[in-house]
């Protein structure tokens, strides 16, 4: 056990644990309230109409039916989004993406709701269909939102050094093309929420499958046309995110919101896959134009960046998605000239947002594609490209900013890799076996004698690495600040609260960690209340990997409070000196010269007593950071995080498929607070990574979906990955608690770019298309069924 | 309607229901036990994972009616009273819970595995895994809780 | 969404026929339900009509795995779980006992049954090959008729058979191979659990001082239903099996699939795979 702490950094059992093993913690579905009606949504099966009109003539005396809710019923805002208010909580008025909600139907039964919706005739006039983002800036492109004036959401410049000087010095200049899907984030959840209204006084209670309470508040008072006072929402034990329950969730509550303002009674919404999937947002699809220009010993002189991203038909988080991508384009690497442009563009595809990642796993996958080109061209071994290259303390970034006042462990995390995997002997080994794979000729698809593969060479072994730095938490995106509430009761019990909400990662115990740690007391003298946020302070939301550095900051601020007064009292209390000094561990109170004094609850009786406050709360501002937009220049994020990925795979060279033997995560989170929770990071969003990088795919055809469910959409089981090692490297940095800063996020954005290198120190031939399918892997392309019929993908 | 009577965590029941809803449906809605979820309703997740006859199955792919006559676990079912099953501590104590939406249809593929099987292979384990999703864990937690338990239920 | 409908459960076969001559259009037999079930909550085409669901899981007819010296008898109603569980077919029948074990997951085996995989007859249905490679036959009832028919001649379309309105397919019987016979069922799919098969393959082959005897070839989800290859069996009959004729018979099976399935979106990948995968089956039941 570490010296210095006596609960951070061991393995603590989440303090939501029991209850979720038990099957007693509530999902919002689980909710049920008296007089709760349900509802559904009203479609059209385009993807780009102008409605006409909307007849629910044949419907409105149906007994089945409640309510109808259209956008008439919103007393504010019509339209929401996160960045800017383009997204319709009804679209009545035109439909931009398949996923679009015309209006819903509230009733006692959803299964008699359903049937009503087929009898709504709708009339409308379909569009012509955007569905390439490459053709969304062209002079003649059909405008998704007329009103704008244009298809570019977003353009985020960076201009660093001088290019042309950069590649006149290079000795080589290589330039590549990559692009990656639109995935989903699959969390097991669908979408659930009830709204319940609470009277003329009080507003309305929203209880959801939420991920950030704060921002749901802020959309449904908007559109509910109320005080923020008015709006409570509840957050229920949420099944999983990623990023992905934030506006949809928003979006949903609004419309639950709405109808249960018009019907004075609860009203709930919960979606099947089918709709979870349809309507939800999704990761961007990027393409990526790279153009590096390098030195022969290896040191790169000058990158030139071109990055196009799909938004899909609204802007939601499009705008800081692609900011995080236009700082860290470039990858960890010191280079001198710099020339990105990011640019995100409107198109009829499902929208998309945040995921977890937020801009990282493509830029991070074409330029560790990159970095093993070069290599390879060198003649030299993917670390040693890194080692050259990679950030170190005093660098200076593609943003210009200096890296300081942390360890910059971007070289430590590499060696660890390496030296814990036997990397470049493997790596070796594996190029110089030759891959008998013969090139295919599908022109007469029967196969030449010589082109069938003897079973002994079936499978070939591949190794490869991706590293990455990440600024923590939201950086230049805007205002930064955390909230914590603590509350100890007077027989020592303690109730903690944050502004920052549970996603499911184990915030909440992370928190617990860090309270239980200042005031000396057990985790289970812990009661971790429920966000509302009626009761709670605003803490901003649980994104960019922020919950353990920003809330995290909160809590310790919150407990060194309440530590300082209680050190205060006992002193006083038991008449110690001046110079003496007072701990608290275990439950138990400490004098340096007396010993053991008393016991912590006993203090806080007394004190109690004594009329001592004993409720705090705790504000955690981060540094600030500034950005000059037309430059792309500034000091992006206060600090940053570093992480190093091996991936070992076997590959069937006869089919095609991917088998993850192996990946090393090796990580500097900072200080590591919550062991199992860290490692549990790892664990998954390796996992998820894996899945990117190997077959996860959301595919559209003229905007529709084909993949609605967990049959096609495939995610990884507990059969495809067959070991993951988790390696943390624990860096020293004056921010965050104890220096513990990110990790949620670094742990996928990886892992896709490693696999990739590790296919191709197999095969030999490189990857530009994620993923790493089966078709990719063999053909270098992607193949498609015509339609989006169910049974089409076989 | 039609009437069936089964067994459900270890208490005769009966219900009046309609033919046409399913399993997940009675449990959640007559009997009030959320804690069988509905991840996608077409047998991909194993969120809604029950055991039935002491084998796992996806209660969105079987209908109320086809519980007559037949003994049903649930999540609430597995523990006794308030003292949790190995296999839950051991859940908790591996790390193994984290969004906890998957957690109990995880649980009980792994308790029934340990039933048939009590002392199964890593693959074995995965295998037993392979119909329950989770988006949080990368399963790994998961399985060395298995294994532990498996572990502590042969030292008995 | 679940449409209404009853659902009665018989507790002996002449109930059951009994109802389903009652010849309304609308009725369907439901066992494991795991086809059935989600087709019905997702208002699929092919379960939209129905009304009346007749569980045949009570009747004992259609259960119980039975074996004698030249076949085994698998009750239609009869889980994966069941044929994994059974030592005989374990022993005699490995590339089913192998099929049967890629099936979906645990859960999904613990209902589904063997005789639904085949009367519900999607494209990729597991068994498909490997009960056409054992020449399978199946028994089936209606109220007034008993017939037995090759699983070959009862597969007719994707998700559809020969099954009339009125019937039941009872018993699936397949006949214990000889020893002599070598073989082994191949399926690959987008991951390593769970998932729909994209190729499947099966083969068994005697063969005499490398002449082969007598050879039996099968292929799902690459032709439009589960299909055995008759004229490549012939053409194979009385050839050395060596590695040169391995890789011929392997290009033939690729021209088979084309003559069968016609050119689609996938034959690109898919056609090269089966040659090289065919091929690795051959070589891998070498003696």
């Amino acid at each position: 056990m570490n010296k210095e702490f006596s609960v951070v950094g061991t393995k603590v059992i989440r303090e939501d644990g029991v209850d979720k093993v038990t099957g007693h913690a509530k999902f919002a579905d689980d909710y049920k309230f008296d007089g709760m009606l349900h509802s559904v949504m009203l479609r059209i099966s385009e993807a780009h109409a102008k409605i006409n009109s909307i007849d629910f003539s044949e419907i409105e005396n149906n007994q089945s039916l409640f309510s109808i809710i259209t956008s008439a019923d919103i007393p504010g805002a019509k339209k929401v989004g996160m960045i800017k208010n383009d997204q319709p909580i009804f679209c009545d008025e035109k439909v931009v993406t398949p996923g679009d909600v015309l209006a819903m139907l509230v009733g006692e039964s959803e299964y008699e709701l359903r049937t009503l919706l087929k009898k709504i005739k709708v009339d409308y006039t379909p569009l012509p269909i955007l569905n390439d983002p490459k053709k969304s800036l062209d002079k003649d492109a059909i405008l998704i939102h007329p009103e704008t004036g244009t298809n570019l959401i977003c353009h985020h410049p960076l201009r660093k050094g001088d290019l042309e000087k950069g590649f006149a010095e290079s000795d080589d200049i290589l330039e590549q093309t990559y692009t990656t899907q639109l995935i989903e984030h699959g969390y097991i959840e669908p979408e659930a929420v009830i709204a319940i209204p609470l009277g003329s006084s009080q507003g309305v209670k929203v209880i959801g499958s939420i991920q950030n309470p704060f921002t749901t508040r802020r959309f449904v008072a908007n559109v509910l046309d109320l005080p923020l006072s008015k709006v409570r929402i509840v957050q229920a034990h949420l099944g999983g995110s990623f990023g992905g329950k934030d506006d949809t969730m928003c979006v949903l509550s609004a419309r639950a919101a709405v109808a249960a303002m018009k019907t004075n009674r609860p009203v709930k919404i919960r979606y099947t896959r089918e709709e979870s999937i349809l309507e939800s947002y999704k990761r961007h699809p990027y393409i990526l134009n790279y153009k590096i220009g390098y030195a022969k010993n290896g040191k790169i002189k000058a990158m030139k960046i071109d990055i196009l991203a799909d938004g899909g038909a609204y802007v939601s988080m499009s705008p800081f998605v692609t900011w995080r991508t236009v700082v860290q384009a470039t990858g960890p690497y010191e280079i001198e000239n710099v020339h990105t442009d990011v640019r995100a563009v409107y198109t009829n595809n499902p929208y998309t947002g945040a995921m977890r990642g937020f801009g990282s796993p493509q830029p991070i996958f074409a330029q560790e594609s990159l970095m093993d080109e070069i290599a390879a061209r060198l003649h030299i071994t993917p670390d040693e490209i890194r080692r050259i290259n990679g950030l170190k303390v005093g660098s200076i970034t593609a943003t210009g900013q200096t890296l300081k006042d942390h360890e910059v462990n971007l070289v430590r995390v590499l060696d660890v890799a390496c030296g814990n995997t036997d990397f470049i002997t493997k790596w070796k080994k594996n190029k110089n076996e030759k891959t008998h794979i013969a090139a295919l000729d599908f022109k007469s698809p029967v196969l030449k004698e010589s082109q069938f593969i003897k079973p002994g060479n079936l499978i070939k072994k591949g190794i490869g690495l991706a590293v990455s730095f990440r600024g923590c938490s939201l950086g230049a995106e805007g205002v930064d600040a955390a909230s914590a509430y603590l509350s100890i009761q007077n027989d020592g019990s303690v109730y903690l609260d944050c502004g920052l909400a549970e996603n499911g990662q184990g915030l909440r115990t992370t928190y617990s960690i860090i309270a239980s740690e200042v005031l000396g007391i057990t985790t289970d003298k812990i009661i971790y209340l429920e966000l509302d946020t009626g009761i709670t302070s605003d803490g901003g939301p649980t994104v960019a990997s922020r919950g353990t550095i920003m809330g995290g900051g909160a809590v310790k601020k919150a407990a060194e409070i309440l530590l300082e007064r209680l050190e205060k009292f006992v002193k006083d209390e038991f008449k110690l000196g001046e110079d003496d000094f007072v701990s608290f561990r275990e439950n138990l109170v400490f004098s340096r010269r007396k010993g053991l004094i008393s016991k912590f609850p006993e203090v806080c009786k007394l004190a109690f007593l004594k009329g001592v406050s004993l409720a705090s709360i705790g504000w955690y501002k981060s540094p600030n950071v500034h950005w000059d937009e037309k430059f792309g220049q500034g000091d992006a994020y206060f600090t940053y995080v570093y992480g190093c990925q091996v991936a070992e795979v076997s590959v069937n060279i006869a089919t095609g498929e991917v088998y993850i033997d192996k990946v090393t995560a090796v990580h500097d989170p900072g200080k590591v607070i919550n062991r199992l929770g860290a490692e549990g990071q790892v664990y998954g969003g390796v996992t998820q990574g894996a899945g990117y990088g190997i077959f996860e795919e959301v595919t559209t055809d003229k905007g529709f979906i084909r993949e609605l469910n967990f049959d096609t959409y495939t995610i990884p089981t507990s059969k495809d990955i067959d070991e993951i090692k988790p390696i943390f490297i624990e860096g020293k940095d004056s921010y965050g608690p104890w220096g513990g800063k990110s990790l949620g996020e670094p742990t996928l954005e990886l892992t896709a770019a490693a696999i990739s290198n590790a296919v191709s120190n197999a095969l030999g031939k490189r990857f530009f298309n994620l993923p790493l399918n089966l078709e990719e892997v063999l053909l270098s392309k992607k193949l498609r069924p015509a339609d989006t019929k169910r049974g089409s993908l076989l | 309607m039609i009437e069936i009577k089964f067994i459900l965590n270890k208490k005769h029941v009966s219900a009046k229901i309609e033919s046409n809803i399913r399993l997940i449906d009675l449990l959640r809605d007559k009997f009030n036990l959320t804690g069988t979820k509905e991840g996608c309703g077409v047998g991909e997740c194993g969120a809604c994972t029950v055991l039935m006859n002491g084998r796992a199955v996806n209660s969105c792919l079987v209908l109320a009616a086809q519980a007559d006559e037949s003994d049903i676990v649930t999540i609430e079912g597995i523990s006794n009273g308030d003292v949790l099953n190995p296999l839950q501590k051991n859940f908790l104590s591996h790390g193994a819970v984290q969004c906890g939406f998957c957690t109990p249809g995880m649980v009980l593929s792994a308790s029934a595995l340990l039933d048939q099987n009590p002392n199964p292979s890593e693959e074995e384990i995965k295998e037993s895994i392979a119909g329950n999703l989770c988006r949080c864990t990368g399963y790994k937690q998961i399985i060395d809780a298995v294994k532990e338990t498996a572990k502590e239920l042969n030292q008995k | 969404m679940m449409p209404s409908l009853e659902i009665i459960t018989p507790k002996n076969l002449n109930d059951a026929l009994n109802l389903l001559s009652s010849k309304e259009k609308d009725i369907h037999i439901i066992a494991g339900g795991t086809d059935v079930v989600p087709g019905l909550n997702q208002e699929s085409n092919r379960f939209k009509d129905i009304r009346l669901l007749i569980d045949i899981n009570r009747i004992a007819e259609v259960k119980g795995i039975k074996t004698d010296k030249e076949k085994i008898s698998i009750g239609a109603a009869e889980t994966f779980s069941d044929v994994l569980q059974n030592e005989t077919i374990e022993k005699k029948f490995p590339l089913l006992w192998k099929a049967v074990s890629t099936i979906g997951s645990v859960q999904i085996r613990n209902r589904a049954t063997i005789a639904g995989n085949f009367v519900n007859n999607a494209p990729c249905a597991d068994t498909v090959p490997v009960l056409l490679v054992y020449n399978a036959t199946i028994e089936i009832e209606s109220q007034s008729s008993k017939r037995e028919i090759g699983l070959n001649d009862f597969l007719s379309a994707p998700y559809k058979t020969k099954l009339n309105a009125d019937e039941i397919v009872t018993r699936i019987n397949i006949p214990i191979p000889s020893n002599e016979f070598a073989g082994d069922f191949y399926k690959l799919g987008r991951r390593r659990a769970v998932a729909i098969s994209r190729i499947t393959l099966a083969l068994l082959m005697k063969s005499n001082d490398r002449i082969i005897d007598e050879i039996r070839i099968a292929s799902g989800a690459v032709t439009p239903i589960g299909t055995r290859f008759f004229d490549l069996e012939k053409f194979a009959k009385g050839k050395k099996a060596d590695d040169e004729f391995m890789k011929e018979l392997s290009g033939k099976l690729g021209e088979q699939i084309i003559q069968v399935t016609g050119l689609r979106w996938s034959s690109e990948y898919k056609l090269p795979v089966v040659q090289q995968m065919f091929y690795q089956l051959l070589k891998g039941i070498e003696r």
